[in-house]
Formats: C-alpha cells, sequence, structure tokens
C-alpha cells in the first residue's frame, strides 16, 4: 500500500468524522448558515477524494461497480492497515 | 423544604433540582481541521476535555 493510499484514506476517515459532526451539530441548529455551509463544502471535498481514490485503489463499500475480477478484496482489510 | 424530605444539599445548588440534565446551546464559530478533529475526537475545540491521567509518582 502506497503513502498516497494512506493519506486518501486517513483524509476520506477525517472528513467522514467532520462531516458526521456537523450534522450532529444541524439536527439542533438547522438554520445555522456557516454550519451548513461548512458541512456542504467538507461534503463536496469528501466526494472528490472518494472518487480519487475509487479511480485508482477500487471501491470503498460494496455499493460500487468493479472491475474484473472482483476488485473488493485486493487491498488490505481495515484491521491490517497501521495508520 | 423540611429537613425529612431532603435528599441532597439545596443550600450548595440554591438554582437546582436533583436529577435534571441540561444542555445550554451551543454556538459554532471555530472548528478543527478534520485530521485534527479526528485525532482528538470533536470537531470542536470548546467541546474538548482530554482525561488528564496523573502520574501519581
Amino acid at each position: 500500500m502506497h503513502e498516497y493510499q494512506y493519506k486518501l484514506l486517513r483524509d476520506i476517515m477525517a472528513l467522514d468524522f467532520t462531516i458526521l459532526e456537523l450534522a450532529l451539530y444541524l439536527d439542533t441548529h438547522p438554520r445555522d448558515k456557516k454550519a451548513l455551509k461548512d458541512h456542504n463544502e467538507y461534503v463536496r471535498e469528501r466526494k472528490k477524494l472518494k472518487e480519487i481514490y475509487e479511480e485508482k485503489y477500487g471501491p470503498l463499500t460494496l455499493a460500487e461497480t468493479s472491475e474484473y475480477p472482483w476488485r473488493y478484496i485486493a487491498d488490505p482489510w481495515p484491521w491490517e492497515i497501521k495508520y | 423544604m423540611s429537613e425529612s424530605t431532603r435528599h441532597y444539599h439545596d443550600d450548595m445548588y440554591p438554582d437546582m433540582e436533583l436529577a435534571r440534565a441540561y444542555v445550554p446551546i451551543q454556538i459554532y464559530d471555530m472548528s478543527y481541521r478534520p485530521a485534527v478533529a479526528l485525532s482528538k475526537g470533536t470537531f470542536f475545540p470548546e467541546l474538548y476535555r482530554p482525561y488528564m491521567v496523573k502520574n501519581p509518582y
């Protein structure tokens, strides 16, 4: 696994966490414009990184198409990755 | 309130009742960068409250 692949994975995980944090805040503050704007920006950034990752390294979740042969098992499992 | 019905030190907390939980409304202003937020366990600096392990020796 290359350093760039680790970096993308770490960045996507950090964005997932950030998006969840802002979503929890927005549940109780649905009209907070700054929070909503930041949430949407992080979602867009996450989408971009996910596309870059999957284009280069294969599917992040099962709900993605796969080339032949089945790509999902090609990478190390999450517990085998040393962050 | 008579002594027999007192179940906590109401003189120490004059405006509070027993077993009432409260959460003040948060105001979003500053935040950590995503990578920092993930490692600190919160996106909001005002909610960062690390457990300090005191070394007894």
